[in-house]
């Protein structure tokens, strides 16, 4: 579904991304994991056409990510790590706007308010949401365009481990409807729980790409904090 | 898509209660304020002062003169304590006697600014001159009619002196025409506090990135945020008009009159809601906080506004402030409103500060996009 090949991307003499491939298959949730400045907004910014890249090729739904962009933003969607809606909106306002600005289709405005369990606050405005309803509006938004793929950029960030629980569980669920989704996290057990694949990146370089079951069975597959330990390890032998 | 994005940038404003406050409740209330106080120094009428006399002299001179100063428009003989200014005439001050230096003896009163002083001292000496040719002419009367004819005919009154055209009276507005016009401008440029509000907090909270990766253009995303502030600032200006035609009359202050075309005030105050909306998007896109962005927003307008006229009136100015004010586009703005105001002007008067305000916003607007569309990509 996602194809990215020896990409490049500097700020500056600052190398983001440096000669980074690794690729994403249809229907799975795929786990970046990466410390912070690993690269991990960098890559996500440039898939969804936020950033241009500087050496490299990406395909997307067989889509080339330089001609074909317009295309890729119609069948994928973000769920970026800040609250990005409008406070003074009211939760169906704030639905009601972004569905028009994409032509939404009323189905899918109904599931992303059913998916999400935002019917009973429809009417109250954003700013006085609980954390975790304030999380599920945002991921509500990134579902109207019914996407192909969606990008959840650390959509845990702050809440209770119920809303927590509640969300993973929603984005488990949307492998069923065959959406392939992208999922970057510092939480580990996150991971563990709804991942089919994991990439670690660390100075904008693929160190390490794999089934979640094979990272796990190489240690101890009941243990907790397998991948964690894996993360640990491959991320310090890259500084070192 | 342009609509949804029209309705919402119009809740948000319509949510803000500090930007009403300062889009409307703000510019109204300093009309009011400014057109009052500034109601005496913008006044063309003539000037009176309240008098007191105290004759010691009780001479039928000292009475000659009370009774001229009884006559004269200038002065309101009132009793000692309201009096801003008392004559006392000393005794002996009507003694024919050619050694005779007694003098009028003057006690103000009240803190009277140094042109009234000088205003009043003119009218006074006017009244003492004409008292005493009157005098020298029945003296001179005893010698020759024709001098004493020659004496009489000499008039004081400025009327019989010289004729006066005013050619420049209707082009000094009163306190409400200076007040109005100045308001609308100024508040029309405050609209950077919601604009810059709303235009951050999207910035801090990724939802322009957000609006960018659903393919919303930027040319759209600063479009859709023009149209809800072009129309709420006609809003505000049809506001501070009616304030300054119905509301500030119950002050006792002169009524704001439109002279000019209605058209060209429309006109205009597109033109002029235009470049301030221009003006607030290049710094709200420039700036990285809402902090940021007021503080040099506010510095700015608080800058053209002096330059412009709007702290001072253009009218009252040294030649080169005056020429200084023509770079601030507030100024191009005051100007167009006195023109319809004042002058009775139509599109025809206003077009060339027109144009020159919506080349202004045109600019500002495309450097903002620029720089928007450098910071999302």
């Amino acid at each position: 579904m996602i194809k990215i090949s020896h990409v490049t991307k500097k700020y500056g003499n600052f190398k983001a991304l440096n000669d980074l491939s690794f690729e994403v298959k249809k229907g799975t949730i795929f786990g970046l994991l990466g410390v912070n400045g690993a690269g991990k907004s960098t890559i996500l910014s440039i898939l969804n056409g936020l950033c241009k890249i500087d050496a490299g090729e990406i395909q997307i739904a067989g889509f080339d990510i330089k001609k074909d962009i317009q295309k890729i933003k119609e069948i994928s969607s973000i769920v970026p790590q800040n609250l990005a809606f409008y406070d003074k909106l009211t939760v169906k306002e704030n639905l009601d706007f972004f569905s028009k600005i994409q032509n939404a289709k009323k189905e899918n405005y109904d599931k992303a308010i059913e998916v999400n369990g935002l019917e009973s606050v429809l009417d109250q405005r954003a700013l006085t949401l609980s954390g975790g309803q304030k999380r599920r509006l945002n991921i509500a938004i990134g579902l109207l365009n019914n996407p192909q793929i969606i990008y959840f950029d650390e959509p845990t960030v702050g809440i209770d481990p119920k809303s927590r629980n509640e969300i993973l569980s929603s984005i488990k669920n949307y492998k069923n409807f065959g959406i392939t989704v992208v999922y970057t996290s510092h939480y580990m057990n996150e991971v563990e729980k709804i991942c089919d694949e994991v990439a670690i990146i660390s100075h904008g370089k693929l160190i390490k790409q794999d089934s979640l079951k094979n990272l796990l069975s190489k240690d101890n597959p009941k243990d907790q904090t397998a991948l964690e330990k894996h993360f640990l390890e491959l991320t310090e032998e890259s500084y070192v | 898509m342009f609509k949804a994005m029209i309705k919402k940038e119009f809740l948000l404003v319509l949510r803000d209660k500090q930007a009403l406050m300062v889009l409307f409740i703000m510019p109204a209330i300093f009309i009011l304020i400014m057109s009052v106080a500034m109601r005496d120094i913008f006044s063309q009428k003539s000037v009176r002062f309240d008098i007191s006399i105290r004759d010691l002299d009780k001479s039928s001179i000292s009475k000659e003169l009370i009774k001229t100063l009884r006559v004269d428009k200038s002065f309101d003989i009132v009793k000692a304590e309201d009096a801003k200014l008392s004559i006392t005439i000393p005794k002996g001050y009507g003694k024919e006697d050619v050694a005779n230096k007694k003098k009028l003896n003057i006690n103000i009163k009240s803190s009277l600014k140094s042109d009234e002083i000088e205003l009043f001292k003119a009218k006074l000496s006017k009244d003492v001159i004409s008292l005493k040719l009157k005098i020298i002419k029945v003296k001179m009367s005893e010698f020759s009619d024709v001098a004493a004819s020659a004496i009489g005919s000499i008039t004081l009154e400025p009327k019989k002196l010289f004729s006066i055209k005013y050619n420049k009276s209707k082009n000094i507005p009163n306190a409400t025409q200076q007040s109005v016009p100045t308001w609308i401008v100024f508040s029309m440029f405050f609209v950077i506090i919601p604009m810059s509000t709303i235009y951050i907090n999207e910035k801090k909270q990724n939802t322009l990135a957000r609006l960018s990766s659903m393919n919303i253009s930027v040319i759209t995303i600063a479009l859709s945020k023009i149209v809800p502030y072009l129309f709420i600032a006609q809003i505000q200006m049809v506001l501070m008009v009616l304030v300054g035609m119905y509301i500030v009359p119950l002050f006792n202050t002169p009524a704001l009159v439109i002279n000019g075309s209605i058209l060209a005030l429309i006109f205009l105050s597109f033109a002029l809601s235009l470049c301030a909306i221009g003006l607030a998007s290049l710094i709200a896109a420039s700036s990285n906080s809402s902090e940021q962005a007021t503080t040099i927003g506010g510095i700015s307008n608080i800058l053209l506004g002096a330059i412009g006229g709007v702290m001072v009136p253009k009218f009252i100015m040294p030649p080169i402030m005056q020429k200084l004010a023509d770079i601030s586009p507030m100024s191009w703005g005051l100007d167009g409103f006195l023109d319809i105001f004042l002058k009775g002007g139509g599109i025809a008067t206003v077009l060339n500060n027109s144009i020159m305000l919506i080349l202004f916003g045109a600019v500002t607007l495309s450097l903002s996009m620029l720089i928007l569309k450098k910071k999302l990509l």
